[in-house]
């Protein structure tokens, strides 16, 4: 009954923008930054818990959310906002991917469906956009066997090699496994990415990772220019309760549970401990 | 409705029992009277025929329902000799199904075979005593003994010989017969081993000029093992069938009594 | 004999080998004990070594082999890779669970290699989609008994390909033979890491 008579509130101006998805937008670049890097071996979501009263416990705050125990993510914009979206997203992994094929989904297709959910908000009668820009970052077991290194010497032969080598699909990267680091607006459009930022700061801080970013960069490494970025773009103090990290890395097996069950992986997605990010803190 | 899901298979099979409880939704004083004589206690049975000899075969569990009643019930019997030990019996009968009916089918047999003998002064040949039982069987055509028979022994020529039957008496001469719980399992097997069924000389063609493999009588130690390995496969597939596998060898010295042991489980 | 399972009739058996699985079916379609065709398929191929076999309902065995086919095109356009074995199977038991109170009336068994090990995978399904994984062989069909007779005596582990062939082959046809409403001819595939071979056996035509 209450759809009949509701329509999209987000419709065209006569320019052809959306302005509705535009405010959205605004909303985000005045969220807290948040940024990610993604290196060889992982990848590390970060990001400042801003409170605005000294009285508030910084930890029972969460900004970082794991979604799978191999996809994580983190917002700027409206909290309210993405705590629905994580709520979708963890529910959308099971009921759309889990509950068919007893795997958890890939990683673009979780972007793909939380995307999907956003876009929906932009289209539908009654409804908003969501005020959230999001990093999503995962880890995908590879499909294809993992190809052999090749070292220089080879590099002709391997060149050549290439030119008969038929491509196995048009994204290498699923294939093949590994990091992936997603981002996804309010339009419902999304980005990979090597290492981006969202929010107030977001044009600071991927100057300051452009400069900083390096091909073939392991994880502790990308721990370090991750808190070297916020650093620069960071409003309050930096230290193990102000500050959010998460982290894709190998199964923590710890965070399991249980013990000698054969063929059980722990989460490659964790938070770090306040801590953990004080020990980091201390090395920078 | 409740027996189709009950939990005890007493309830779901024919089992032998008398019933007069009062009929429900019937006339004041109506009673159904119901009378189900049969039960099917399990097990399998196994013959082949070889060129001298003879191997009659049957595990030794007799079960009702899902619960084992006995783990050494013999199906397998020397059948005709002179004495109540059967040392000079030349005939093995083998019986499977309703196993009242086996033994009562068995001495009946037995009696037979030994008026004969006192009768003739001689053994019954298994052809005239597979004769014989066919008859026996036919006579109770309207309340038949619920049980598959197979005869084995050696004929007038000194040659295996094995007779199968259905519980009224339709019989035949057979190379070889797998009868009882376990039959669909084991007689493809046999058909494929014994009678080398589906089997092709290797290069000989395609189509119709394909050339069988040629059958030759099997060894006693060949079917001794092929017997096992049918019955390791009925056991770990048929819930019904285990615990022993007696074995009867019929040759020209007399007859072998084996027991092997089968899974328990 | 009114089962739904054994109207059409048929049978299919999927093996183990040494890096190779062997799938096999036979090729009757009937109507109780009429023959209405000798050339009725029961295996279907939903990648380069997915392979799915179904016995049961004959218009079921068509319903389902398209409904998967749908479904595993719908999963390599969206996910822009080739399904696995496994996933697939999983995906097959939640697609029948789905029917749980109106099922289709097949009994599927599924056979590949997994693509990154090329680890052998076989298993079976109950109509409502509980797997059956099993190490060494499963079978489905009318001629279920027989084949299980067939398979637990001819069986073996670590069987070449030629040897599996050998194996599955003779096990499908002597246990058909022994079953009214399957036979008529078979398709046996045999599936190596780069290779799937494909054979047909003419089998007795009764």
């Amino acid at each position: 009954m209450a759809d009949r008579y509701s329509f999209s509130l987000t419709t065209f101006s006569p320019s052809g923008k959306l302005v509705q998805i535009e405010y959205a937008l605004n909303a985000v670049n005045q969220g807290v930054t948040a940024l990610g890097i993604k290196a060889t071996n992982g990848i590390v979501l970060a990001t400042e818990k801003k409170s605005s009263s000294p009285l508030t416990d910084p930890s029972s705050l969460s900004k970082i959310s794991l979604v799978t125990p191999n996809i994580g993510m983190v917002y700027s914009g409206m909290g309210p906002d993405y705590r629905v979206l994580v709520d979708r997203a963890r529910k959308v992994s099971h009921t759309g991917y889990k509950r068919i094929y007893n795997e958890y989904p890939p990683t673009r297709i979780l972007v793909q469906d939380v995307a999907r959910v956003m876009q929906e908000a932009t289209q539908s009668g009654g409804v908003r956009p969501y005020g959230v820009s999001l990093l999503i970052a995962g880890w995908d077991e590879g499909i294809l066997p993992e190809e052999e290194e090749e070292d220089s010497t080879n590099e002709k032969t391997a060149q050549a090699e290439d030119e008969q080598k038929k491509p196995t699909g048009k994204t290498g990267g699923i294939l093949k496994g590994g990091p992936m680091l997603y981002q996804v607006d309010p339009s419902g459009s999304y980005f990979p990415w090597k290492a981006t930022a969202i929010g107030k700061s977001a044009t600071t801080a991927k100057t300051f990772l452009e400069k900083r970013y390096t091909e073939g960069l392991e994880l502790e490494d990308a721990v370090h220019i991750a808190l070297l970025t916020l650093k620069e773009t960071i409003e309050g103090e930096m230290n193990g309760e102000t500050i959010e990290i998460g982290i894709v890395g190998p199964p923590a097996d710890h965070l399991l549970g249980v013990e000698g069950v054969e063929g059980a992986k722990g989460p490659r997605f964790r938070k770090l401990t306040p801590q953990e990010i004080e020990d980091y803190l201390t090395n920078l | 409705m409740a027996a189709m899901f009950s939990q005890n298979p007493l309830m779901n099979g024919p089992n032998y029992s008398f019933n007069d409880a009062p009929k429900v939704n019937a006339p004041e004083g109506a009673r159904q009277h119901r009378f189900d004589p049969y039960t099917d206690n399990g097990g399998s049975t196994l013959a082949i025929a070889g060129a001298d000899f003879t191997i009659m075969a049957g595990d030794t569990r007799h079960t009702s329902g899902y619960s084992i009643n006995s783990r050494y019930y013999p199906k397998v019997f020397k059948i005709g000799g002179t004495t109540a030990d059967q040392h000079d019996a030349n005939l093995v009968l083998s019986v499977v199904g309703f196993a009242a009916d086996g033994e009562a089918l068995k001495e009946r047999l037995d009696a037979i075979c030994k008026m004969y003998r006192y009768r003739h002064g001689k053994p019954m040949s298994v052809k005239a005593c597979a004769q014989r039982l066919s008859t026996i069987l036919y006579q109770k055509r309207f309340f038949p003994y619920y049980v598959y028979a197979i005869l084995g022994g050696l004929d007038e020529e000194g040659k295996g010989a094995v007779y199968s039957y259905d519980p009224v008496g339709s019989y035949e001469r057979e190379q070889c017969r797998a009868g009882g719980a376990a039959a669909s399992l084991i007689m493809p097997f046999l058909d494929n081993q014994v009678n080398f069924k589906n089997q092709y000389v290797p290069g000989s063609g395609e189509g119709h000029a394909l050339q069988e493999r040629e059958r030759k009588p099997l060894s006693r130690n060949e079917v001794e093992v092929l017997v096992k390995d049918a019955f390791d496969g009925a056991v770990e597939r048929h819930i019904e069938v285990g615990d022993g596998l007696q074995m009867m060898v019929i040759t020209k010295d007399g007859i072998e009594e084996i027991l092997l042991p089968l899974k328990k489980d | 004999m009114s089962s739904p399972f054994s109207i059409n009739g048929g049978a299919c058996v999927a093996m183990v080998g040494k890096d190779c699985v062997a799938i096999a079916c036979d090729l009757r379609l009937g109507l109780q004990a009429l023959t209405v065709s000798n050339n009725f398929p029961k295996i279907f191929q939903y990648g380069d070594n997915v392979f799915l076999g179904l016995t049961g309902l004959a218009t079921d065995v068509a319903t389902v082999s398209d409904l998967f086919r749908y479904k595993v095109n719908m999963y390599r356009l969206r996910e822009e890779r080739h399904i696995a074995p496994t996933t697939f199977a999983n995906l097959v038991s939640s697609s029948l669970y789905e029917r749980r109170f109106g099922p289709y009336f097949v009994s599927p068994v599924v056979a590949g290699l997994e693509a990154k090990t090329g680890k052998p995978f076989i298993c079976g399904f109950d109509s409502i989609g509980c797997i059956d994984f099993a190490k060494d062989f499963i079978v489905s069909g009318t001629a279920t008994e027989q084949l299980f007779g067939m398979c637990e005596s001819l069986w073996e582990p670590d069987l070449g390909p030629d040897e599996l062939f050998e194996t599955i082959s003779q096990a499908l046809l002597n246990a058909v033979d022994r079953d009214a409403l399957s036979g008529w001819g078979a398709h046996v595939y045999i599936i190596e890491k780069d290779k799937v071979t494909k054979r047909l056996l003419k089998g007795r035509q009764d």
